[in-house]
């Protein structure tokens, strides 16, 4: 009953005109932003977030988490026209969705994406709105020891975004976690791998690797055989999913929505996990194993519901307990402190309104994504009818402008072209950049939290065996190593190279 | 032919993108003022450059206090986040950037402990910069996770000595305001204790709360909102009066530990040779800033309050400035940190 | 099973062996520390060897069952230009300011292309010079000068 009242209260505040305008704009511009090239989720919320200082707090945060939710979207619309992901859970879907595009079946793809976000939004929403204090107390039991163990199993299971050979699917891993350690160390300030260069002290940038590895690399590909192609995008058969496609995305994306939903509440960084561990659940249980890599609508559907269910809930621990879950949540608590709110657990009692009309907003939100995009769809797709001779380079300079625009750090371009060539020449030789790139993201937390629990326990490693998380997920860890190498041993896994015909 | 109703489709597209961000260009034209400039500075747009990424405290003060003062000024100001290195890339930005006002740093304690903490600081603080005044003093509270044995800050500090192998202290990174203040308790108390950094304060309050870690001392900017709602346990503020938002949390100067006293102070510099009157213009605006009464109420929220007026000027800072990097180079000397 | 060489799955491995050779000497350069407290260098040499192990496992797999058959061929010309343009992208954004330098990479990397006319390639890149004045300048307020320092005005 009290639910309801809340839900009441909520509605009544996000329903405001003015409020479902804002949401809207927030959509719109989030959308907007996160579709250029260059600009993730992180760099589009960082700067459009004075646009909100100058309105009322509810109004402000309603657009601020639209802007967030919007700029994912639209970071997945880039990952799969153009492959070119702003963040690891969009190097996700960039596997399957653009073999998709490439296909010509683009529309099917993002309208699975639009479809499988706004569903797994609507869930994910009601969890908030259901559980949140408890999911938050829950998710306060995970200690460094335990992130450990979790991110050790995110790195495993990655192995299976590889569509070629596990070994080299693991070295890009672990090439990915060594690339992580580059800049200034948090727990000695120790400058590693730098050079002497204090623009590199804050680290290789993702957007810079995610450009180099998949887009410049990408565009070097497509330029081989110039010769032989006109085009690179088959022709666009039917823009919407068709029944069968339907059919098989029911089940990925109620999977996925679970898997995010519940991922994404752990503060320590389990949202980076969503996407990626969606992805390999449905390729180990999909009797299309083969297909994973070669357009699998499945493979867009699940980790786009996981990803967006996470993106909600990860908003869990901020609402209810002042904490944020990752960058993005940490802006959102300046956004909180330029209004005057402080954050922490007493916004869901000290300001109903604002913590109820937010939550409905996120579900008001979601709709207005799906009415915006549904219909961008065809926009989008025939975007892909530009000729490739204007629309590489455009890629390649809004990706040098946005990369820039972040940090006006000259570095952050200088490494597009770097691993460009380093991505380029890797992927030549069978190694998919996927896993690199979930290395590089997860490889920080895995040093950070093996060290901070090493501290923290005095030096004594039993305590990854000893806690009780840890250890199941030691376990599963291993479980899913012996999994992943195991049809290695057994026969030679399958050997495509993805040669066009 | 069929390319040219491609290049159509293109130019629609990028048309499209253009209309959109314009609609973005223009809701965000908050900051823009009338304001009767008189003549000569400023006639263009000022950048403030903030060395810390958006949204944390520095940023938020440094809105806060941007659009008074572009009313005063004229002109509108910009704020940019060039983050790095603890604060220390967007200081050298700005050491190098033209001394003609219109590029202003805000850097908050940081700016007196960089070059105790870097080895290669490529500029000079006192040097290199002219001082425009202080902005505020955001105290600072003791915390712990609200099951850690100790009552009091006397307790605290007893307890620690006789387990000094065991406690952990957290800190947001090196350098990190929380991290200097550790090791001024440390200093103070007498003890080594086993820090563990983290990256930013979130993740730090984050393992308080959950009780992985033992206790911290962070500004009260991030440490209010779990006080208030018992999420963690505050021990003292480390400033010579109480704060207003935390009326039962005592000084450390009554819990019995006066030599730990450290705010998070934050100040305006512009690069060193700037014109005189120049100076003196972006001091008036901060001043007229920092007496106005949405800053006032916004900054009280945030448990911290504008500096009195007589701190807001170049002298006043630049002392402050001299002092701090005096006091902070004998802390971390002893303490034996270097980072680079 | 046939046994085949194959150079790119070598050249993969070497490629590995060297990034985590040179990861490990990196490290080696850095304070190692003890379990309690591991140093900086702990972690990249322990994963730096880890790769330059797997390189070594991918390059004795390449020499009696390779996957990849052949590298296939090389846009010389598209390496080269696409590369130039970033660089001097970066090199001189500051400098030149965002108009001379966006239309200078952008008219490079259209020259990436070897069936591109002279032409085309000037309006292609006039084009995205003006979009992406209005989207980064015009639209996101980016805060770079349309001309930069060097041009001296």
């Amino acid at each position: 009953m009290e639910l309801l009242n809340n839900l009441v209260l909520g509605f009544s505040t996000a329903l405001l005109v003015e409020n479902v305008l804002y949401c809207f704009v927030g959509v719109l511009l989030g959308t907007a932003v996160g579709v250029l090239p260059g600009i993730g989720p992180t760099a589009t919320v960082a700067m459009l977030l004075p646009i909100t200082f100058s309105f009322e707090p509810v109004t402000a945060l309603i657009m601020l988490a639209g802007i967030y939710y919007g700029a994912q979207y639209g970071g997945s619309t880039t990952a799969i026209l153009i492959n070119l992901p702003g963040e690891s859970s969009a190097a996700v879907t960039a596997l399957d969705g653009h073999e998709m595009a490439r296909q010509g079946r683009a529309g099917a793809a993002l309208a699975v994406a639009a479809i499988g976000s706004f569903i797994a939004g609507t869930v994910a929403t009601v969890a908030l709105a259901v559980a949140a204090p408890p999911l938050a107390r829950v998710a306060l039991q995970f200690g460094p020891a335990d992130y450990f163990s979790l991110v050790l199993l995110g790195l495993i299971v990655s192995i299976t975004l590889a569509r070629g050979s596990a070994l080299k699917a693991l070295a890009m891993i672990a090439l990915g976690v060594l690339l992580g350690t580059v800049g200034q160390d948090i727990y000695t300030g120790t400058p590693r791998f730098v050079f002497e260069q204090r623009e590199l002290y804050g680290g290789i940038n993702f957007v810079s690797l995610a450009v180099g590895m998949f887009g410049v690399a990408e565009i070097l590909r497509n330029l081989e055989n110039e010769q032989n192609r006109a085009t690179v995008i088959s022709k666009v058969t039917n823009l919407w999913p068709t029944r069968e496609d339907r059919r098989r995305t029911v089940g990925p994306i109620l999977r996925g929505t679970g898997l995010g939903s519940a991922l994404g509440v752990l503060p320590g960084g389990g949202h980076v996990l969503a996407s990626f561990t969606s992805y390999a659940v449905e390729k180990r249980i999909s009797k299309r194993q083969q297909e994973f890599g070669h357009g699998a609508i499945e493979g867009v559907a699940g980790p786009e519901s996981a990803n967006n269910a996470a993106a909600q809930t990860s908003f869990i621990p901020l609402l209810t307990l002042g904490l944020p879950a990752h960058p993005v949540m940490a802006l959102m608590v300046g956004a909180f402190i330029v209004h005057g709110i402080t954050p922490g657990p007493n916004v869901i009692t000290d300001e109903p309104a604002l913590f109820w009309g937010l939550i409905a907003s996120m579900w008001i939100g979601n709709v207005l994504l799906v009415l915006l995009n549904l219909p961008l769809i065809g926009l989008w797709v025939r975007m892909l009818r530009i000729p490739y001779q204007v629309l590489f380079p455009m890629i390649i300079l809004f990706a040098a402008i946005g990369t820039y625009s972040v940090g006006f750090n000259a570095y952050d371009v200088y490494a597009i072209a770097f691993f460009g060539i380093l991505g380029y020449v890797l992927i030549k030789c069978g190694c998919e950049p996927a896993p690199l790139l979930l290395g590089f993201v997860l490889g920080p937390l895995l040093e950070e939290n093996l060290r901070r629990a090493l501290i923290i326990s005095r030096g004594d490693p039993s305590v990854f065996l000893t806690r009780p998380i840890s250890a199941v997920l030691l376990t599963l860890t291993v479980a899913a190593l012996v999994v992943a190498v195991l049809p290695t041993i057994r026969k030679r896994r399958e050997v495509v190279f993805a040669e066009e015909d | 032919m069929r390319t040219s109703s491609r290049y159509r489709a293109a130019a629609r597209m990028i048309a499209a993108i253009g209309v959109v961000s314009l609609a973005a260009a223009c809701s965000g034209n908050g900051g823009a003022t009338g304001g009767g400039g008189t003549g000569g500075y400023p006639d263009q747009n000022i950048t403030f450059v903030v060395p810390f990424s958006a949204g944390g405290p520095t940023d938020t003060v440094t809105r806060m206090i941007a659009e008074p003062m572009a009313a005063k000024l004229g002109a509108k100001i910009v704020v940019q986040n060039v983050e790095g290195a603890g604060g220390t890339v967007g200081a050298g930005e700005v050491a190098r950037a033209k001394p003609d006002g219109y590029t202003v740093l805000m850097h908050h304690i940081g700016m007196s402990t960089a070059p105790s903490l870097y080895k290669d600081l490529g500029y000079k603080p006192l040097e290199d910069f002219a001082t425009i005044g202080l902005v505020t003093e955001v105290p600072m509270t003791v915390v712990a996770r609200k099951d850690f044995a100790p009552k009091t800050l006397q307790e605290l500090v007893t307890y620690v000595k006789a387990n000094a192998g065991k406690v952990t202290l957290a800190n947001a990174g090196i350098g990190a305001a929380s991290h200097l203040c550790g090791l001024l308790f440390q200093s103070a108390a007498g003890v080594k204790l086993q820090e563990v950094p983290y990256e930013g304060t979130g993740p730090a309050l984050t393992d308080l709360v959950g009780g992985q870690v033992d206790f911290m001392c962070d500004q009260t900017t991030n440490t209010s909102g779990q006080i208030s709602a018992g999420g963690v346990k505050a021990y003292a503020v480390t400033t010579p009066e109480r704060v207003k938002s935390l009326p039962d949390v005592p000084t450390t100067t009554e819990a019995g530990l006066p030599k730990l006293q450290v705010s998070v102070w934050h100040g305006l510099y512009v690069p060193a040779g700037t014109p005189q009157d120049v100076v003196q213009k972006l001091s008036e605006a901060l001043k007229a800033a920092l007496a106005d009464q949405k800053v006032i109420d916004q900054m009280a929220k945030l448990g911290t309050a504008p500096v009195p007026a007589t701190a807001a000027t170049p002298q006043a800072h630049r002392a402050k400035l001299e002092e701090q990097m005096g006091t902070w180079s004998k802390v971390i000397a002893d303490s034996g940190v270097k980072v680079s | 099973m046939e046994r085949r060489r194959s150079f790119p799955d070598v050249l993969a491995g070497g490629i590995f062996v060297l990034i985590g050779g040179a990861f490990v000497v990196g490290a080696l350069g850095y304070e190692l520390g003890t379990p309690l407290r591991m140093g900086p260098g702990a972690f990249p040499l322990l994963v730096g060897v880890a790769v330059a192990a797997l390189g070594l496992a991918i390059v004795i797999k390449g020499l009696i069952a390779g996957e990849v058959a052949s590298f296939g061929p090389i846009p010389w010309r598209a390496v080269v230009v696409i590369v130039l343009a970033i660089l001097f992208f970066g090199f001189t954004i500051r400098g030149l300011g965002f108009v001379p330098t966006s239309a200078i990479t952008a008219l490079l990397t259209t020259l990436a292309s070897s069936r591109v006319r002279l032409l085309t390639a000037v309006a292609v890149a006039a084009g995205l010079t003006v979009a992406s004045t209005l989207i980064f300048v015009v639209g996101l307020q980016l805060r770079i000068p349309l001309w930069g320092p060097w041009l001296g005005f």
